[in-house]
C-alpha cells in the first residue's frame, strides 16, 4: 500500500514536471470542445491529437491524449443538456434528464450535476485503476498465447454483441476490422498479404489513418448529410454544483462509478454503454423512479458518473492485457505503442510506475475538467453554435493533416479517405464502429497468438480449450455468441424465469 | 441562446436517425457484397505460399489467419442474407425506404461533401501548396453549402467563407509546422 502511494506520488511528480500543467489546460479544453461539438467524438479527438503530438515527449503526449479523452467525454454532456443533442454518443443517456431540466430553466443546475457526477466518476475510476490494474497485470502474466488468443476473441465477441444492438452486424464489423489488420507483411515470413505488388500496401494500413477516416471523415459526411434541427434555448442559472445533490445521491454515485468502471474494463464496450447501464441501475434502485426521463437529478448524476468512470475503466485492460476497453482507449493504446511504451501484461514488470503516471494524468485531467466545468459555460455556448458548414471543412483538413503526420506518406491520406467512405457506408447500413476498431487494434494480437499457439502445440488445437483460463474464456466467448442467437436467447431467458419462479414458489 | 424566448438556432444532430433500421433489401445487398468479399479473401488466402520448407509444419502459413477471417465473414454474411430474405427482402416493398434511407436532398448534400473531400484529399493535396489547397477546399465547401441560404446576404457570406478559408490555410500551416513540428503534405 505504501509502495503504491509512493509510486502515485512519483507519478504526479513525473507528470507535473516541466510545464506539463499548461499542456493539461489546453488539452482538456480541446477535449471539452471536441466533445461538446455535435459531430466530433472522443475517439476522433484522441486520434487526431495522437497524430499531431507524436513529435512531443512521450509522457507529455500521453498527458495531452488522456486530457482530451477525459475532457471530450465530459464535454458531450453540454450539448446533451443545452441542445438535446449528445455531443458524443456517450452522452445520449444524459439527454433524457439533462434536457428536461434545462427546459425547466435549470440548465445551470443540470450542468452543475453533470460536472459533479463526471468529476467524481473519473476520480472513482482512477482510484480503481490504481488499485486493480497492478493486481490484474500480475495475474495476466499467467496468460500465454492460447489465452491471449481468446482474450482478443472475447473482445470482438463482446463488442459485437453489445455495442450496436444487432450482434450479427457487430460480429461482421469486428471480423472486417481483424481482416484490415492482416493487410501487409506478416511477422513470420515477411510475406506481403493482400498487397497486390504495391509497396505501400505491403507496409500495411496504418492504424491511425484508418481510425481518423472511420471516425473523422465518416462523421463529417454524416454531419453534412441531414437537415439541421432546431435547438431549444434555455436560461442559464448557477452552474456551481450543489453539495446537497452530491450528498443526497451518494449511493447512486458509488453504484454508477463501480458500474461505469466495470463496463469500461470490458473490452470494446465503452462510455455509452456505461452511461446507459448506470442510468438503468439507478432507475431500478431509485425511490423516485417516476421522475426519470422528466428531469431527474439522480438520473443525470448516474449517467454522468457512469460514463466518466468508464474512462479510467477502459484504460485498465489496455495497461494489463493490451486490449482496449473502448474505442478512444483503442486509439490511446495505439498512441502508447507509437511512443514506444508496450502496454500489456509485461508493463507491470518492466515499467510498473507507468500505471501510476496514467492515474496521475487522469486525476490531473479530472481537476482541470472541474475548473472548466465551473467557469466555461458561456464561451462554450458560442462554440456550440458554429454552423456545421463552417466547422466540418476545418475538421476534414485536420483529418488529412493527422493522417499524413505520422509517416509523411500521401498514401496514408488516401487510406484515410477510403476508410472514411467505407466507414460511412457501413454506418449507414447500421454496422457498429466499436467492434471494427477493436478488430483493427486486436488483429495483430490475435494473428500472432493463434499462430504461436499452433506452433507451440505442434498443430494441436486442444490447448486452446483445455487449459483452465483458456477453457473459461472459450466458454465465455461461446456463451456470448450463443446468447446473441435469438431462439437460444429466448430459450435461456424462459428457462431462467421458470427456475426463478420455482425458487420463489418453494416453501421455506 | 442564453435568453429564454430568443430564436432557437439551428444545430445538426449527428445521431439523428442513428437507431433507425435499414430496409431488408439493403441488408440483402450488403450481405451479397460481404459474401463475395469474404470468399475473395478466402480464395486469396488459399493462393498464399505455405512456407512448409522453412517451418516444417506449415503452421505459420500467412494465409491461415486471413483465411479464417474471410470464412467467418462469408458465413456471417450468409446468415445476414438469409435473415434479410426472411424479413421480406425479396417481397414487393422489401426495399421500402426505412427511416434511415436517404432523401434526395440528403443524397445531394452527401454527394457534394464526399466529392469535395475526395477532390481535396485525393488530388489537390500534394499537387498544390498545402495552404492553397486547404483554402480552396474550405472556401468551396462553406460557400457551396451556404449557397442554398438564398441571395440575401450572399456577398457577405462569400466574403466570410473566403476569410475562413484563407485563415484556416494559414493557421493550420503555422500551428502544425511551427508549433507541433509536424510535416504537412
Amino acid at each position: 500500500m505504501l509502495d503504491a502511494l509512493g509510486m502515485l506520488g512519483a507519478g504526479f511528480a513525473h507528470v507535473l514536471q516541466g510545464g506539463a500543467a499548461v499542456h493539461a489546460l489546453w488539452a482538456t479544453l480541446v477535449g471539452i470542445l471536441v466533445g461538446a461539438l455535435p459531430g466530433l467524438t472522443a475517439t476522433m479527438g484522441v486520434a487526431l491529437l495522437t497524430t499531431l503530438t507524436f513529435s512531443m515527449d512521450s509522457s507529455v503526449a500521453l498527458l495531452v491524449l488522456v486530457c482530451v479523452y477525459v475532457g471530450a467525454i465530459y464535454g458531450g454532456s453540454r450539448s446533451a443538456i443545452l441542445l438535446n443533442i449528445p455531443g458524443t454518443p456517450a452522452s445520449a443517456a444524459s439527454t433524457l434528464d439533462g434536457y428536461p431540466l434545462a427546459r425547466q430553466g435549470l440548465a445551470g443546475r443540470a450542468m452543475g450535476i453533470s460536472t459533479a457526477g463526471s468529476w467524481l466518476g473519473t476520480l472513482f475510476g482512477a482510484l480503481c485503476l490504481a488499485l486493480f490494474a497492478p493486481v490484474i497485470g500480475e495475474y495476466a502474466l499467467e496468460f500465454q498465447s492460447y489465452e491471449m488468443f481468446w482474450v482478443a476473441m472475447f473482445g470482438i465477441v463482446i463488442a459485437g454483441s453489445l455495442s450496436g444492438g444487432d450482434p450479427l452486424k457487430g460480429y461482421i464489423a469486428g471480423f472486417l476490422g481483424l481482416f484490415v489488420a492482416t493487410i501487409g507483411q506478416e511477422a513470420n515470413h515477411a510475406y506481403p498479404r493482400f498487397a497486390f505488388g504495391s509497396t505501400d500496401l505491403a507496409g500495411g494500413l496504418g492504424l491511425l489513418p484508418v481510425l481518423v477516416g472511420v471516425f473523422g471523415v465518416a462523421e463529417v459526411l454524416s454531419a453534412m448529410r441531414g437537415p439541421a434541427v432546431r435547438a431549444v434555448s434555455s436560461k442559464i442559472d448557477s452552474v456551481v454544483p450543489r453539495i446537497r445533490d452530491v450528498l443526497r445521491y451518494w449511493r447512486t454515485i458509488l453504484r454508477s462509478g463501480a458500474l461505469g468502471t466495470f463496463v469500461g474494463a470490458m473490452p470494446g464496450l465503452g462510455e455509452d454503454i456505461a452511461a446507459w447501464t448506470s442510468y438503468a441501475a439507478a432507475r431500478r434502485a431509485s425511490r423516485e423512479a417516476e421522475q426519470f426521463g422528466k428531469g431527474s437529478v439522480e438520473g443525470l448524476m448516474a449517467a454522468e458518473t457512469g460514463e466518466s468512470a468508464c474512462v479510467p475503466g477502459a484504460i485498465i485492460p489496455v495497461l494489463t492485457l493490451a486490449v482496449p476497453g473502448s474505442a478512444p482507449a483503442a486509439v490511446l493504446m495505439a498512441a502508447m505503442m507509437i511512443h514506444g511504451l508496450n502496454p500489456g501484461p509485461m508493463l507491470a514488470i518492466t515499467t510498473p510506475e507507468f500505471i501510476y503516471q496514467i492515474v496521475a494524468m487522469l486525476i490531473l485531467a479530472d481537476m482541470v475538467k472541474l475548473v472548466y466545468g465551473l467557469v466555461l459555460v458561456r464561451p462554450l455556448l458560442w462554440v456550440l453554435l458554429i454552423p456545421r458548414e463552417r466547422l466540418m471543412p476545418v475538421v476534414f483538413v485536420l483529418c488529412c493533416v493527422g493522417a499524413f503526420a505520422i509517416t509523411s506518406r500521401l498514401f496514408d491520406v488516401w487510406v484515410m479517405l477510403g476508410a472514411g467512405l467505407v466507414g460511412f457506408v457501413l454506418r449507414e447500413l447500421r454496422f457498429p464502429m466499436a467492434p471494427l476498431v477493436l478488430g483493427i487494434v486486436l488483429g495483430d494480437l490475435l494473428d500472432k497468438n493463434l499462430l504461436r499457439g499452433l506452433v507451440l502445440s505442434g498443430g494441436d488445437v486442444t490447448p486452446f480449450f483445455t487449459r483452465p483460463i483458456s477453457a473459461a474464456l472459450a466458454a465465455l466467448v461461446a456463451l456470448m455468441f450463443l446468447m446473441s442467437v435469438p431462439p437460444v436467447n429466448a430459450w435461456v431467458t424462459r428457462r431462467m424465469r421458470e427456475a426463478l419462479g420455482a425458487l420463489r414458489r418453494r416453501p421455506v | 441562446m442564453s435568453e429564454r424566448g430568443a430564436a432557437p438556432p439551428e444545430v445538426h444532430s449527428p445521431l439523428a436517425g442513428e437507431r433507425a433500421p435499414v430496409s431488408p433489401r439493403a441488408d440483402l445487398v450488403a450481405a451479397a457484397v460481404l459474401l463475395a468479399f469474404g470468399l475473395s479473401v478466402v480464395a486469396l488466402a488459399l493462393r498464399m505460399p505455405t512456407f512448409v520448407e522453412q517451418s516444417g509444419t506449415g503452421l505459420t502459413a500467412p494465409g491461415i489467419v486471413p483465411g479464417f477471417h474471410g470464412t467467418v465473414i462469408a458465413l456471417l454474411a450468409l446468415v445476414l442474407g438469409l435473415r434479410a430474405v426472411r424479413r421480406g427482402a425479396l417481397r414487393d416493398g422489401g426495399g421500402a425506404a426505412g427511416a434511415g434511407a436517404p432523401r434526395r436532398e440528403d443524397a445531394l448534400r452527401l454527394g457534394f461533401a464526399a466529392a469535395l473531400g475526395t477532390l481535396y484529399a485525393g488530388f489537390l493535396i500534394g499537387r498544390l501548396p498545402f495552404w492553397l489547397a486547404t483554402a480552396l477546399f474550405v472556401f468551396a465547401f462553406t460557400a457551396g453549402f451556404e449557397w442554398r441560404h438564398g441571395a440575401a446576404g450572399r456577398p457577405r457570406r462569400l466574403l466570410e467563407a473566403a476569410a475562413i478559408a484563407l485563415g484556416t490555410g494559414w493557421v493550420v500551416q503555422f500551428v502544425f509546422e511551427e508549433l507541433f513540428l509536424v510535416r504537412l503534405p
